[in-house]
């Protein structure tokens, strides 16, 4: 028997040897390729075994960073003010990440190429590996008063400002919203059940209303159908057009009308059949003059105006991805469409950093700058790594034009009978904006969203804000105080440095 | 030691008799093996020590301090680990030195992995216990493994002698074939994880099979002994092979068809591949044919590939193993196989230090995984450390097998010391990937009393077996010529 036993010895010899290469293939040779294969949690949970860079705001106040923890994971996010900034930093979660978190991953993380060298030096010098620290555009003041105005509506809304000369957006806020904080246990239960609980909250505090929610920009459009006019070269403001108090419609029984069914009259149009000069009637909103310009103008003009102004844009990033904002095609150029579309109804679409981009490219003398949100990135031991550098989006419209639009938006402040006169004006500061009371619903039976764009200081424009509060009412009463408290808190924050 | 090794007679008198009467008449003493008693009390201080390191270490990474359990964890685990080594000085003084060392190194080990296990909790959520588990796991551990050096203690006393073991051959036969049986019964077995190999007695899950395989490794050793010469009767011979004679066939099948039933009442694979494994080599020892390795591998591969064709739980199996990467078996069914390869791939060649890992992604990592997690947390070296402790222990298991003199036990012992590399073979090579996955225990590592337990069993018949071998023979000593006084050894 010993002769089968030593035999068999030997099989079990070979057994083990097999498990000995098996074992030696698995750890020795595969490690890399396994560390890439899908659903593999070790490698995604080991971003939090080092330190995630932080982001910063403009004036250097840290809004995410990492936490020396106890436990397995050696570092946890922080959020310090985390609804304020949640639709800017997005949340950094044991399975996905949203907004900064998402888009600056590499740098955040530390796994990009440029820091290849730096997390070299201080794996050999034994320094714990560090993310690069990530500063934004946006400006904590103008952000802190812009979240908490939101809030203070208590209706589904965004508000974003952008530095008309640069393109650097300067606060982003977004309100009902989420607590990124949430986002960052460890609990992979605890954070199914917060993600299940936001992702199915009917008040969609993961929507970023500030660029990935499109309302109907209401009157507010009239700056793209005015800017048209002006490119035509037949319109100036002092243009007289035609202002009936009810505008007929071809091809349909309605009619267009005006607010509240109002005249459309400065004194020189008694009959409400007559004309009124074209700044007039931007000041005071009248439907049926830029209804009726519209028409004459034609949706191709429009659309081309629009596009320039950054509409019908799908690729926009700041680096978050922008939905766009849209100019809607007009079925067989159809007239009475085309008049609706021109006072921003129909299907006319934005975004509250559209609205923003509109007074932004007239107070930047036509010149629309692309926006963003990232102004640098400072490896850890503060080499940089990247730096914002502005970029023109596109000509929106000619100096020229610029100057004359500017001029009947200053008019919709200053004079006293322009609608944002009664909540926009200052003493101190020269705004010049448009608002914009948008009808939404089955025939038109939802509450009104109030929109509001504007620019400040006229002289010497550094804020432009786009402002939406849904279901808001009049533009000028719900957006308007919101946009003039942004504009205060970032001017202040400016004049103290 | 074939050589004097009587064909045929399990009884072992006439050998002794023989051998003694070829020992040379010697003037000076002959010198008396030694026992290596000493050498492994040295040896199992060097283990106990390496077990209360590695437990200081989980304690230190995942910590920061040194455990506060380590006190009465560690003077349980030594005085059990004493007390085994003290029973063997008493009951088994010749029995091989290097294997209580070596059972007592993984069992510690394992104790160790799953307090580490306990500590983290599923997901790493130190709130949440992984399934299977609870937080008091790691005592429950120690339990199982007092219950276990128990019963280590008391195969040595009951069995003096392995050959009266055979004496009670078919019994085992009956007891083994009822453990296995057992499970199978409607209402009596539990499925967990698509195989009924559980059942429930006073609230703990025990696992009758992994006694089955030591009652049937007695079963098998002494219907064979008595067998053999049957079976080794050669009929025609093909291809350079002596096919046995067509009706001798009938043990094999009958062991065949028991190890498919297995398969097909309880869907498990790796027992039945056990059972099957055992009863083939050990009917190579006692027979020396290779044509019945050759019918019963074919048998069993035959078998398996029908099973795996009519039944999803073992064609399943195949899918994991052939494509764990695809994308819809990721998430699936090949999840648990591809989080203890990843687990394994992190670790790398050194590991991350125990405690600094994340087995605890790998479902079951405290049991049929926990190779996975020593892997991942000691790497391929100390994984490659673990086998060939397996390894060795098979190897005095084995050396136990060639050393014994009677027929019976030789071929208990191969077959155990078979088993027990098998079992370790069919586990590490599943986890690895190098064969199909199929849930059975680490011998001694992983969590639950019934393989723990079944594992002490095991070595405490190997090491009776090779205090037998071992153990010196009578000395005669020549007095004034005539007068024969025999001194026991």
């Amino acid at each position: 028997m010993n002769h089968a036993l030593r035999r068999i010895s030997l099989v079990i010899l070979g057994m083990f040897l097999l498990l000995l290469l098996g074992v030696n293939y698995v750890q020795g040779f595969e490690p890399a390729s396994l560390a890439v294969q899908r659903g593999n949690a070790r490698t995604f949970s080991q971003q939090y075994q080092f330190q995630r860079g932080s982001i910063i705001t403009s004036d250097n106040k840290v809004i995410a960073e990492s936490v020396r923890v106890k436990g397995i994971y050696s570092y946890q996010r922080r959020y310090p003010v985390p609804t304020t900034y949640a639709p800017v930093t997005g949340y950094d979660s044991l399975y996905s990440a949203t907004g900064i978190e998402q888009t600056e991953d590499k740098f955040l993380s530390g796994s990009d190429p440029q820091l290849t060298v730096h997390n070299l030096i201080d794996l050999i010098t034994g320094k714990p590996k560090r993310g690069a620290t990530v500063q934004l555009t946006v400006n904590s003041a103008a952000q802190t008063t812009a979240y908490n105005a939101l809030k203070a509506s208590g209706l589904p809304s965004g508000a974003v400002a952008i530095d008309p000369k640069t393109g650097a957006i300067l606060a982003l806020a977004s309100y009902p919203t989420f607590n990124p904080n949430k986002y960052a246990t460890f609990d992979s239960a605890e954070l199914r059940q917060i993600d299940n609980h936001y992702r199915f909250a009917h008040s969609q505090p993961l929507l970023n209303r500030a660029i990935n929610q499109t309302f109907p920009p209401g009157s507010t459009f009239k700056v793209v159908t005015g800017s048209t006019a002006f490119t035509s070269g037949k319109y100036t403001p002092d243009s007289r057009v035609y202002a009936p108090t009810n505008l007929k419609l071809p091809g349909t029984s309605k009619e267009l009308i005006n607010f509240d069914n109002l005249p459309c009259d400065d004194g020189s149009n008694p009959t409400g059949n007559g004309t009124v000069p074209l700044i007039f009637a931007f000041t005071v909103s009248c439907n049926t003059v830029f209804g009726n310009l519209g028409m004459k103008l034609g949706d191709t003009a429009i659309r081309q105006q629009a596009v320039k102004f950054g509409m019908n844009d799908p690729n926009l990033r700041i680096p978050l991805p922008v939905s766009p904002s849209v100019y809607p095609p007009i079925p067989g150029h159809d007239p009475a469409l085309t008049a609706y579309s021109a006072i921003g109804q129909y299907n006319d679409q934005v975004t509250p950093l559209q609205e923003a981009m509109f007074s932004a490219a007239i107070a930047n003398n036509g010149t629309l700058m692309t926006p963003y949100m990232v102004q640098k990135v400072t490896a850890p031991d503060l080499t940089p790594l990247f730096n914002a550098q502005s970029a023109v989006l596109s000509q929106a419209v000619s100096p020229t034009v610029a100057a004359d639009m500017s001029r009947m938006m200053v008019n919709v402040v200053k004079s006293p009978q322009g609608t944002a006169h009664n909540t926009a004006f200052l003493p101190n500061i020269a705004i010049a904006a448009k608002t914009g009371t948008a009808q939404n619903g089955a025939n038109n039976t939802g509450l009104d969203d109030a929109v509001f764009t504007c620019f400040a200081p006229v002289g010497n424009p550094q804020i432009a804000v786009g402002v939406i509060v849904k279901g808001g009412g009049l533009g000028a009463d719900a957006s308007a105080p919101i946009a003039v408290k942004i504009i205060q808190a970032y001017l202040a924050s400016q004049a103290k440095q | 030691m074939s050589a004097v090794t009587s064909p045929g007679q399990p009884g072992e008198p006439a050998a002794r008799a023989t051998r003694t009467s070829l020992r040379p008449v010697q003037e000076i003493p002959v010198p008396m093996p030694r026992g290596r008693r000493q050498t492994e009390l040295a040896m199992l201080a060097f283990a106990i020590g390496l077990v209360l390191f590695a437990y200081a270490s989980v304690g230190l990474s995942m910590t920061g301090r040194i455990p506060a359990g380590i006190v009465v964890y560690g003077i349980a685990f030594t005085v059990l680990m004493l007390l085994a080594h003290l029973a063997i000085r008493w009951l088994a003084p010749w029995a091989d030195p290097l294997m209580l060392p070596l059972a007592a190194l993984l069992n510690g080990l394992g104790i160790v992995m799953i307090y580490r296990l306990q500590q983290s909790g599923r997901d790493g959520n130190s709130g949440r216990v992984i399934s299977t588990m609870s937080t008091s796991s790691t005592a429950l551990q120690v339990v199982w493994s007092t219950v276990g050096v128990a019963a280590f203690i008391a195969v040595l006393a009951v069995i003096r002698e392995p050959r009266t073991l055979q004496r009670y051959t078919y019994t085992f036969g009956v007891i083994g074939l009822v453990l296995l049986a057992i499970p199978a019964l409607p209402g009596i077995g539990t499925e967990v994880n698509g195989a009924k190999v559980w059942i429930s007695v006073g609230g703990f899950s025990i696992q009758p099979g992994e006694f089955a395989k030591l009652a049937l490794a007695v079963f098998f050793a002494g219907y064979l002994v008595a067998k053999r010469d049957v079976l080794s009767l050669a009929g025609r011979r093909v291809l350079g092979i002596d096919l046995p004679r067509a009706r001798d066939l009938g043990p094999v099948l009958i062991a065949w068809g028991a190890s498919l039933l297995i398969l097909i009442f309880e869907t498990d694979i790796g027992q039945s591949a056990l059972f099957f494994g055992l009863f083939l080599v050990m009917l190579y020892i006692a027979t020396q044919r290779t044509s019945w390795l050759l019918i019963g591998g074919g048998l069993f591969v035959a078998g398996a590939y029908v099973a795996s064709q009519l039944f999803g739980h073992v064609g399943e199996r195949f899918t994991i193993w052939l494509h764990p990467f695809a994308a819809q078996n990721v998430y699936g069914i090949s999840y648990q196989l591809v989080q203890g390869l990843y687990g394994m791939g992190f670790g790398g060649v050194l590991g991350t230090g125990l405690g600094n890992g994340q087995p605890y992604w790998t479902p079951l990592v405290q049991s049929d995984f926990i190779i996975t997690a020593f892997g991942e947390e000691l790497g391929l070296t100390g994984l490659m450390a673990i086998l060939l402790i397996y390894g060795l222990i098979v190897q005095r298991g084995m050396r136990a097998a060639v050393a014994v003199r009677d027929p019976f036990s030789k071929l208990l012992a191969g077959g155990l010391a078979f088993v027990l590399a098998l079992q370790v073979f069919v586990i590490v090579g599943g986890v690895t990937r190098l064969i199909p996955l199929t849930g059975i225990t680490t011998p001694f590592l992983s969590q639950g009393g019934s393989s723990l337990v079944a594992s002490w069993m095991l070595i405490a018949l190997l090491m009776r077996i090779s205090d037998t071998a071992r153990r010196p023979a009578p000395q005669p000593i020549q007095e004034e010529g005539l007068t024969q006084v025999v001194r026991g050894g």
